[in-house]
């Protein structure tokens, strides 16, 4: 069994990611430099941004996501990394052009990082996140990032030529609202949004978990809230499916709200996956 | 360690504690006028130090005997403004892995039961140079007898340096038992300059401890970040003077209220 699993994840890190892929049809691309710093760029397309023109909390926790991870990879070598936690606090929105990040590390000890990454598009700040790792002994199944990064310093991008999203994120993810007054949405792991440990990917999380947020704050609110702030705290991978939300709306003032949404992988007994903090205001200007 | 280190926290929250079964702790705070903000509400500040306290104690004790635990981040939103309190602190485990301990701590108004601040709390497992502590278990802690009211900022000690940063001194009575500044301290701190940098109230903070403040004074200096619907956000830094480094980096929302604080 563990020889299957082995090769199983030799497998999936060989071929990841695949040709469809979010990582590829977001068409993020990155700069990397030897320091503890970098930065990347997504484009502002339609299929990830809300009614009002505005890139989605969710879409900027997977740029987060992707450069926090990526550096903290690289900080940490020979050792591994798993994300504790994330945090995004969105302050005005990002409409045209590229969302840019820029990461850096604030603390890199024995067994634990904290990066910081702040959010800019068109010259204007548009955001800050934070995330933690835990530094783990390496596994033979990690990535060795001095294979990864061999030749890849200066720009680089996983986007093919074909690369783009043909559909918004949420649909490309499988999100499906089952009950939207309770916030209660599903979704399976489809090998379009898994990291590269066959998992759903850390920044789909926010995607999925402010979907689930949001749905629940514009019911009880009557008003087209959207996320703005999202508190991450990561507890296991979702590797089985459905996955499937639960929500309670903390708190409602005037023009946003407070809610708490725990994610749950069904197929693995209902393990809980994350505890999320939501805040969802009226539209950023 | 010195007789008094950390005597502080304890006697300044009025926060007893007890273990009520495993991976759980239940604390009161019965007394809280002295934690009021300018609303009426307990202050943020004082909150988190609540949560640092019955949530790093939750953590601790899970982690036993392997090691004892230090914060290295607190995520919290305020979810009421209103006058609450007596209040009522609930710690529960999350996960428990070999290098930290995650748990969530619910803080409400122990008379109807409303939350008043929800929140999770990391923590690192280390081993402390004499060993893990010892506890009689089921843990029950109790505050000091010997108790002066006093608001936030005097307890701290902050002062103002200019108008987006504080300062206070180290004293060994805010230590914690590992001799570095509480953590609840850190946060109250937080607190205390995101008041003086907008006029409002905080209601939202994620805290990311970097490094121990060994040494002091300590400072506090607040960036703005952007103004939306619910208030404004701000970048916060701790450094050490002391010791001459970032020791946190908080991200903080402040709610504009209708009565100024008496901070401003």
């Amino acid at each position: 069994v563990r020889l299957r699993r082995y090769l199983r994840c030799v497998r999936t890190l060989m071929d990841y990611p695949p040709a469809r892929h979010l990582l590829r049809d977001l068409r993020l691309h990155f700069e990397h430099d030897d320091g503890p710093r970098s930065r990347a760029w997504m484009p502002v397309v339609p299929e990830i941004c809300d009614d009002d023109g505005a890139v989605r909390a969710g879409a900027l926790a997977i740029l987060v996501d992707v450069i926090g991870g990526g550096l903290a990879a690289r900080v940490a070598q020979p050792d591994w990394i798993a994300t504790a936690d994330l945090s995004l606090h969105c302050t005005a929105p990002a409409t045209r052009g590229e969302v840019e990040a820029r990461g850096r590390v604030l603390r890199s000890g024995r067994t634990t990082q904290v990066l910081e990454v702040t959010l800019h598009c068109e010259s204007a700040r548009v955001g800050i996140a934070t995330m933690s790792f835990s530094v783990l002994p390496r596994r033979a199944s990690n990535p060795d990032m001095e294979d990864v990064n061999a030749g890849t310093s200066g720009p680089s991008t996983m986007a093919l030529p074909e690369s783009r999203l043909d559909a918004p994120l949420e649909a490309l993810a499988g999100i499906e609202v089952i009950d939207a007054a309770q916030g209660i949405v599903e979704l399976p792991v489809r090998e379009w949004a898994m990291n590269s440990m066959g998992a759903l990917q850390g920044g789909v999380v926010g995607v999925v978990v402010g979907a689930a947020a949001e749905a629940a704050l514009r019911a009880a609110s009557g008003e087209p809230l959207v996320v703005t702030d999202l508190q991450l705290t990561y507890l296991s991978f979702g590797k089985v499916g459905p996955l499937r939300t639960r929500t309670d709306v903390l708190a409602l003032g005037d023009g946003h709200g407070t809610a708490r949404v725990t994610l749950t992988d069904d197929g693995a007994e209902a393990r809980r996956m994350t505890s999320a903090r939501v805040i969802a205001s009226k539209a950023l200007s | 360690m010195p007789a008094n280190m950390g005597t502080d926290i304890m006697r300044f929250a009025r926060l007893e504690m007890a273990e009520v079964e495993e991976f759980h702790v239940e604390g009161f705070a019965r007394t809280v006028d002295h934690l009021r903000g300018p609303s009426g509400a307990v202050r943020a500040g004082a909150l988190m130090t609540m949560l640092d306290s019955a949530g790093g104690v939750c953590g601790g004790l899970a982690s036993l005997p392997d090691g004892w635990v230090v914060t290295t981040n607190m995520f919290a939103r305020r979810v009421s403004l209103e006058p609450t309190g007596p209040l009522k602190i609930d710690a529960r485990i999350l996960r428990k892995g070999r290098n930290s301990v995650v748990a969530t701590v619910e803080i409400g108004d122990a008379a109807s039961g409303h939350l008043v601040l929800d929140g999770v709390l990391t923590s690192a497992i280390l081993v402390p140079e004499d060993g893990p502590p010892v506890w009689e278990r089921p843990m029950r802690m109790v505050p000091p007898d010997d108790f002066v009211p006093m608001a936030i900022d005097e307890w701290v000690g902050a002062s103002v340096v200019d108008a987006t940063t504080l300062e206070m001194p180290m004293r060994d009575t805010l230590r914690n038992p590992w001799g570095i500044l509480h953590g609840g301290v850190t946060a109250a701190l937080v607190d205390l300059v995101t008041e003086h940098a907008t006029g409002g109230v905080c209601t939202d903070m994620v805290l990311h401890y970097l490094a121990p403040n060994r040494v002091g004074p300590v400072t506090a200096h607040a960036e703005v970040l952007g103004e939306r619907s619910d208030g404004t956000v701000l970048r916060v830094e701790v450094r050490d003077l002391g010791a001459d480094r970032v020791t946190a980096v908080a991200i903080a929302t402040a709610a504009v209220v209708s009565e100024p604080p008496s901070w401003a």
